[in-house]
């Protein structure tokens, strides 16, 4: 049994025309045993970036209060909101520091980060549980469903998806991957981050 | 030294894992029965043209995947099995007959079993189109698409989404259409094995599709598409294609 | 074995522990209150992991060893160092802390214990009524330190029976009389399938009144 799998869960975040989207499901469960339908396990950082810990729940509420404080004390000390690549380093680098002894976390990062012009790129990266970072260009998946989350993206996916046409991608994608999935699903939460707003949406799911 | 002597245990493992992906969907008079055409062992690749999927008769076309060896000698079975029908009974094995024997073919062998994963498609008495897929020891069921193999994680839920419609909402006073045609079904198949073939290393090379039509169903669907071969040799009966791509190489 | 429930209601949060202690196969008390009054609107059940057959062997001559962890008697340790910590801070600010805010530090002490030589083996259930925001709040927490916030909840063997019945017959809107109902179903669901089933529960209940014990 892997402590990555003992209590199931999956995100997925997607890059589209000047909008970000992250997504998970809600369940948490032990190992067949399901728990919750309303395990939240993507968080807001900034105005403008999420992350997303899939993983041992223990882990998930442990890195989230870490995080927290960090960016945080982040904003007091630099009096400025932490980019999503400073941002996504800080978690490389906290993983890593329990090279020997992880946190059974892989960790996925979606934001709108500031160029030096003011203009804002989308960026995602994901991780695995010891900090390798993958920033992608298209989307990064993790989690339990995540062999499932590849098939479909990859087939669902195109480049430059205006914000509504980014949701109804990513929601299809997470909703058919987890359905697939024994330890994914129970619900589902979106995020689509755009220039001036955040859309966030919870969808119904296969309650089974 | 040690001065006692140990059992020695020996152990050989009969099978293997050569990985690639079969996929196949059944529309309403025709039915497309699709696999990668790469073979390989752990981490490397053994050939890049390896056939997985056959022709067995002119209405049904069986697709093989998981271990090699085994795929090949039971192909063999089934269309030895199949020629002495044909001798007996001068006409060729219906498709549902034809699952049959496949179940009774892998179940006689529960206990060493073919490593084996089939999906038999073609086209029914009733001329419409099926799809059955069998587990190594011969379950079976009749379905409407099915992938199996190395990416059968990353097909069967994109499959689940375009032609189940799972999670999708007709627009208003419309439905949902139970059967797709030709050249969509074909557009999937495609768009399913390049995803595949982008994320799996077991996946690759080549692929190849085999359309069955139903008798006198015409060819409406296939006039357009580049390199479709007929293999049937009349136009009387069900007629079998094949439509060979390359899987992308970067 | 080991079994609680826990359920919300309209403003009340009602919570049902066994009240067995058990070592290996002996059964020592069929008594023990299970179930601590954390605070004025504070209810926590606590159970631990049953003791492995051979702990009896392994405790008098290793008392070191990891696999003390697993013998019950920390459970009642851990929930008298949160009781303990629970009521210092009341006593230091002048004023308890919220449901939520105890999970959260409960929960941290078992994360903490997680990763330390010897762990926790403690899982809990928190009922509490948050007198800020008038709600009963129901919290599950496992000896790793998950804590998840739930409608209902059930640990042990107990929870495989209780919680597809919870699943059916919870409201949240429903009376104490209704919640009682359905908390009886959950145990004689229990009492009827499980093989070990303990015979005796105590049962609390938290509201905008405080805790309280009521008989089944």
């Amino acid at each position: 049994m892997s402590a990555l799998e003992y209590n199931g869960g999956s995100v997925i975040a997607m890059v589209g025309k000047d909008c970000v989207a992250i997504a998970s499901d809600l369940r948490l469960g032990t190992q067949a045993l399901g728990i919750s339908s309303n395990f939240q396990r993507v968080f807001p950082m900034t105005d403008r970036l999420y992350v997303g810990l899939p993983g041992l729940g223990t882990d998930v509420t442990t890195l989230y209060e870490r995080f927290r404080y960090r960016v945080n004390m982040y904003t007091i000390k630099e009096e400025r909101e932490i980019n999503p690549e400073t941002f996504a380093h800080m978690v490389s680098s906290t993983l890593y520091q329990h090279r020997f002894g992880p946190y059974f976390i892989e960790p996925v990062v979606a934001g709108l980060s500031k160029s030096p012009t003011g203009a804002l790129k989308p960026f995602i990266a994901a991780m695995d549980l010891i900090g390798c970072i993958n920033f992608a260009k298209d989307f990064v998946v993790a989690g339990t469903a995540s062999s499932k989350l590849y098939g479909v993206a990859e087939g669902l996916w195109e480049p430059d998806l205006e914000p509504e046409d980014l949701f109804e991608t990513i929601s299809q994608t997470l909703l058919n991957a987890v359905d697939r999935d024994a330890f994914s699903g129970w619900g589902a939460v979106v995020h689509v981050i755009t220039k001036d707003r955040v859309i966030s949406r919870t969808l119904k799911a296969r309650m089974d | 030294m040690d001065s006692i002597a140990h059992p020695t245990q020996r152990q050989f493992n009969p099978y293997s894992d050569n990985g690639g992906t079969i996929l196949a969907i059944a529309g309403a008079d025709f039915t497309v029965i699709a696999g990668d055409t790469r073979q390989s062992e752990g981490y490397s690749i053994q050939t890049r043209y390896a056939p997985k999927v056959f022709p067995l008769t002119d209405r049904a076309v069986l697709a093989v995947n998981g271990f090699a060896a085994d795929g090949n000698m039971f192909v063999k079975k089934v269309k030895q099995r199949l020629e002495w029908y044909r001798h007996a009974h001068s006409k060729d094995m219906p498709l549902r007959a034809i699952a049959r024997l496949i179940q009774t073919m892998l179940y006689a062998r529960r206990f060493f079993p073919f490593y084996v994963y089939n999906i038999l498609g073609g086209i029914e008495e009733d001329g419409t189109g099926a799809v059955y897929s069998f587990d190594p020891v011969g379950s079976y069921e009749r379905e409407a698409c099915r992938a199996a193999g190395a990416a059968q994680s990353l097909v069967q839920p994109f499959l689940d989404n375009q032609i189940y419609f799972n999670n999708q909402q007709p627009a208003p006073g419309t439905s949902h259409p139970v059967h797709l045609p030709l050249p969509t079904i074909l557009s999937i198949v495609i768009d399913s094995f390049t995803g595949a073939t982008e994320r799996h290393i077991e996946v690759g090379d080549g692929l190849e599709m085999y359309v069955v039509l139903a008798k006198g169903r015409g060819v409406q669907g296939l006039e357009d598409v580049r390199g479709v071969q007929e293999l049937s040799v009349t136009e009387e009966g069900e007629r079998i294609f094949v439509i060979r791509r390359d899987l992308k190489k970067d | 074995m080991e079994t609680s429930f826990a359920l919300t209601g309209k403003g009340y949060v009602i919570v049902a522990a066994d009240t067995t202690a058990a070592r290996s196969i002996v059964k020592m008390k069929d008594d023990q209150d299970k179930i601590k009054e954390l605070g004025s609107h504070l209810l926590m059940a606590y159970s631990g992991e049953p003791g492995p057959s051979n702990a009896y062997i392994i405790m008098p001559t290793q008392p070191t060893d990891p696999l003390l962890s697993f013998y019950s008697g920390d459970t009642i340790q851990f929930a008298e160092y949160v009781e303990r910590n629970i009521r210092l801070y009341q006593i230091r600010h002048l004023y308890p802390l919220r449901p939520s805010a105890a999970a959260s530090w409960i929960r941290r002490s078992l994360a903490v214990s997680l990763r330390s030589r010897n762990a926790f083996t403690v899982n809990l259930l928190i009922g509490g009524y948050d007198l800020a925001d008038h709600k009963p709040t129901l919290y599950w927490i496992d000896y790793l330190g998950t804590v998840v916030e739930v409608p209902f909840a059930a640990h042990g063997y107990g929870s495989y029976f209780a919680l597809s019945l919870l699943d059916r017959y919870h409201n949240p809107d429903a009376t104490l009389e209704e919640g009682l109902a359905t908390l009886k179903r959950c145990i004689n669901e229990v009492s009827k399938r499980l093989v070990v089933s303990p015979d005796r529960y105590k049962v609390k209940v938290v509201d905008k009144d405080g805790v309280r014990e009521v008989e089944l």
